[in-house]
């Protein structure tokens, strides 16, 4: 974990920034989210500095973060006065101008503009404040999606792996079968697609399917092979999830 | 944060630059307040050059709208303040915030000067 340590006074707040924002892009954060976790920390160090401490003789204020796979985790650390998340009542955003009261603004931006936000008080630490942002990933551009149609059994099983390896021996990684044509399904056809999974995920690729017919899904259902392709309902949201977890 | 200052006959055009956080929002606080002290409650706020703004900042927009609003010549005619420019990333916190429907905004400052 990377961290600073700075007097928790207001020129604090355009160090900060200029910290989590370098630690943001370095992290990979898109430009939207980098600006959404530079506004919820600096509202958390506001707060730090306005109520944790007397203004006049201000504490340490010390920021961390790291990220690990797709998370973005920042922590903010002080040891003035305790931090009850629950004393703060949130604020009424639907009330007019006359009556609109200001506080608690904001801790609901905190836990608006974060994917995460958890307040904690240790007697040795202080107050901690976790705050994650979830790295919003973009799915892949290099999926080859190859349409089957008609049987698939042990005749026409070695016809798709012909196919699939011309497809692998060209670099291919990531593949979508698209089975909507696919009328039948045999147990030699399983063992096909097993093989093609099993190859691909060596290869550090992936396999998806998407777009099985009722009688070919039951194939899938019946030998509890559903809980191990990836399986979607059209081949667009197959497309949408290379890359994005479990396949 | 930087704030130019250009009067005009009846309003007052603020054109705020940069961050307005817990560190600067008093700057823009005390820019209000020199106008509201000299009578000055016609306002427009080009938010174009604004890159950040924090709870203070909000804070003191919502205040300083109140005090606006309360200056009246007639029923229909008194002090406001408003906004140009907000740009999108602004506009996401005034629609987190409920802020969008307490002021009135508009797409130029010609625009919200005319609407005086």
């Amino acid at each position: 974990m990377e961290t600073i340590t700075i007097t928790a006074d207001l020129d604090a707040l355009a160090k900060i920034s200029a910290f989590i924002t370098e630690a943001a892009e370095r992290c990979g954060l898109d430009e939207r989210a980098t600006w959404q976790v530079q506004l919820a920390v600096d509202e958390a160090a506001t707060n730090v500095i306005q109520h944790a401490y007397d203004q006049e003789n201000p504490g340490d204020i010390t920021l961390g973060w790291f990220c690990e796979e797709n998370r973005f985790v920042i922590t903010l650390r002080d040891r003035g006065r305790q931090f009850d998340p629950e004393s703060v009542p949130p604020p009424d955003i639907n009330s007019p101008l006359e009556e609109r009261q200001v506080g608690g603004l904001g801790l609901y931006l905190i836990t608006r503009l974060m994917d995460e936000a958890r307040f904690d008080f240790r007697p040795q630490e202080g107050n901690v404040l976790t705050m994650v942002k979830y790295l919003s990933m973009s799915p892949r551009d290099d999926v080859v999606v190859m349409p089957i149609s008609g049987r698939v059994d042990a005749v026409t099983a070695p016809q798709l792996n012909k196919a699939v390896h011309e497809q692998i021996s060209s670099g291919t990684r990531f593949m979508l079968l698209d089975l909507s044509d696919v009328t039948f399904l045999s147990s030699s056809g399983l063992r096909a697609l097993l093989l093609i999974r099993k190859e691909l995920m060596t290869l550090g690729g992936e396999l998806r399917l998407a777009g099985l017919q009722p009688q070919v899904h039951e194939v899938f259902a019946l030998t509890g092979f559903t809980q191990v392709f990836a399986i979607h309902t059209t081949a667009e949201e197959a497309r949408a999830s290379f890359g994005l977890g479990r396949a | 944060m930087e704030i130019s200052h250009r009067p005009m006959n009846r309003v007052d055009l603020l054109e705020v630059v940069g961050r307005v956080d817990a560190a600067t929002a008093t700057k823009l606080k005390q820019q209000i307040d020199a106008l509201f002290e000299e009578g000055r409650y016609r306002i427009v706020l080009d938010m174009a050059g604004l890159e950040y703004v924090s709870s203070p900042g909000l804070r003191v927009l919502i205040e300083a709208r109140k005090r606006a609003r309360e200056w009246k010549i007639t029923d229909l005619e008194g002090g406001d303040i408003r906004i140009a420019n907000l740009p999108p990333k602004i506009k996401e916190v005034f629609d987190l915030t409920g802020f969008t429907s307490l002021f009135e905004m508009y797409g130029d400052t010609i625009e919200a000067v005319g609407s005086f």
